[in-house]
């Protein structure tokens, strides 16, 4: 009962952050809610069980994802507003649209209930999660460490000024 | 013990607000942030589930699309960065150079 208050409580809130996200005008304000959104989403890894996870969240978005987006919005000196030239009409379509077809969805699963039932015994362990990862999934974990390599280098390349008189 | 319908109807508002944000906005960093918070909402599915079936795969998988948004997003601000030096402006709008 008590995490299923937890639970509640950091959907709202998850919730809240994520449309103040974007209906900001202002970029920054946007990233101090989405850091908001991020934490809240940890708090729901936590109560889901998945502590591995609520803590990578903490580690790579709040502090990584987050810290990037303000750099960036600090280097560029984002304070140009971008208007909203938008048609009346087409706004509304554009936000009807996905929201409708999620509350489908949604209407869908709580009327005929998830399909499969839930395994008794709860959440897997960290053991379970490293033994799996590390087995069943090695390839594409290593895959992954290749990956962010070539995002590192590839991102350095792409953002660095460029100089044509000088090959490097 | 939270409902599965719970997380996934979560899940499924989280994902549709971040669709509304990259469809709707027209400053390209919230529009990249927006993705992030699309992100967020199939993570949460993606755990929800792998708790539902008591397996550890829907964390695993989790895990794989945290990795791949610190990817999209590094890339991504490196593609902002180049694009203000040519453009000096955020607006997708600025970025019809290829409609002839």
């Amino acid at each position: 009962m008590i995490t299923l208050a937890v639970f509640v409580f950091f959907a709202v809130l998850a919730l809240a952050a994520a449309v103040l996200v974007v209906v900001q005008k202002n970029a920054m304000h946007s990233v101090l809610y989405l850091a908001f959104a991020v934490l809240s989403t940890s708090g729901l890894f936590f109560t889901l069980g998945a502590e591995y996870l609520g803590a990578i969240q903490i580690l790579v978005y709040a502090g990584g994802i987050v810290v990037l987006y303000i750099f960036v919005i600090v280097i560029v000196n984002l304070t140009e507003i971008v208007p909203e030239r938008r048609p009346l009409l087409a706004k509304i379509v554009l936000v009807a649209v996905p929201v409708g077809t999620g509350i489908e969805v949604a209407y869908l699963f709580l009327a005929k209930g998830f399909p499969v039932e839930a395994r008794p015994g709860g959440g897997p362990g960290f053991r379970a999660l490293a033994e799996t990862l590390f087995g069943s999934y090695l390839l594409p974990f290593e895959l992954a460490s290749v990956l962010l390599l070539a995002v590192l280098v590839g991102a350095i390349v792409v953002a660095r000024k460029k100089n044509l008189h000088d090959p490097d | 013990m939270i409902p599965i319908e719970a997380v996934v109807v979560l899940g499924l508002l989280l994902f549709a607000i971040g669709f509304v944000g990259v469809v709707v906005r027209k400053n390209l960093v919230v529009m990249l942030m927006s993705l992030e918070l699309l992100l967020n909402g199939a993570n949460v599915i993606l755990v929800g589930l792998g708790r539902h079936w008591g397996s550890p795969r829907g964390a695993i998988l989790a895990l794989f699309v945290i990795i791949m948004a610190v990817s999209e997003a590094a890339v991504g601000f490196a593609l902002v960065l180049a694009y203000f030096r040519q453009k000096k402006s955020y607006d997708v709008d600025a970025l019809d150079d290829l409609k002839g």
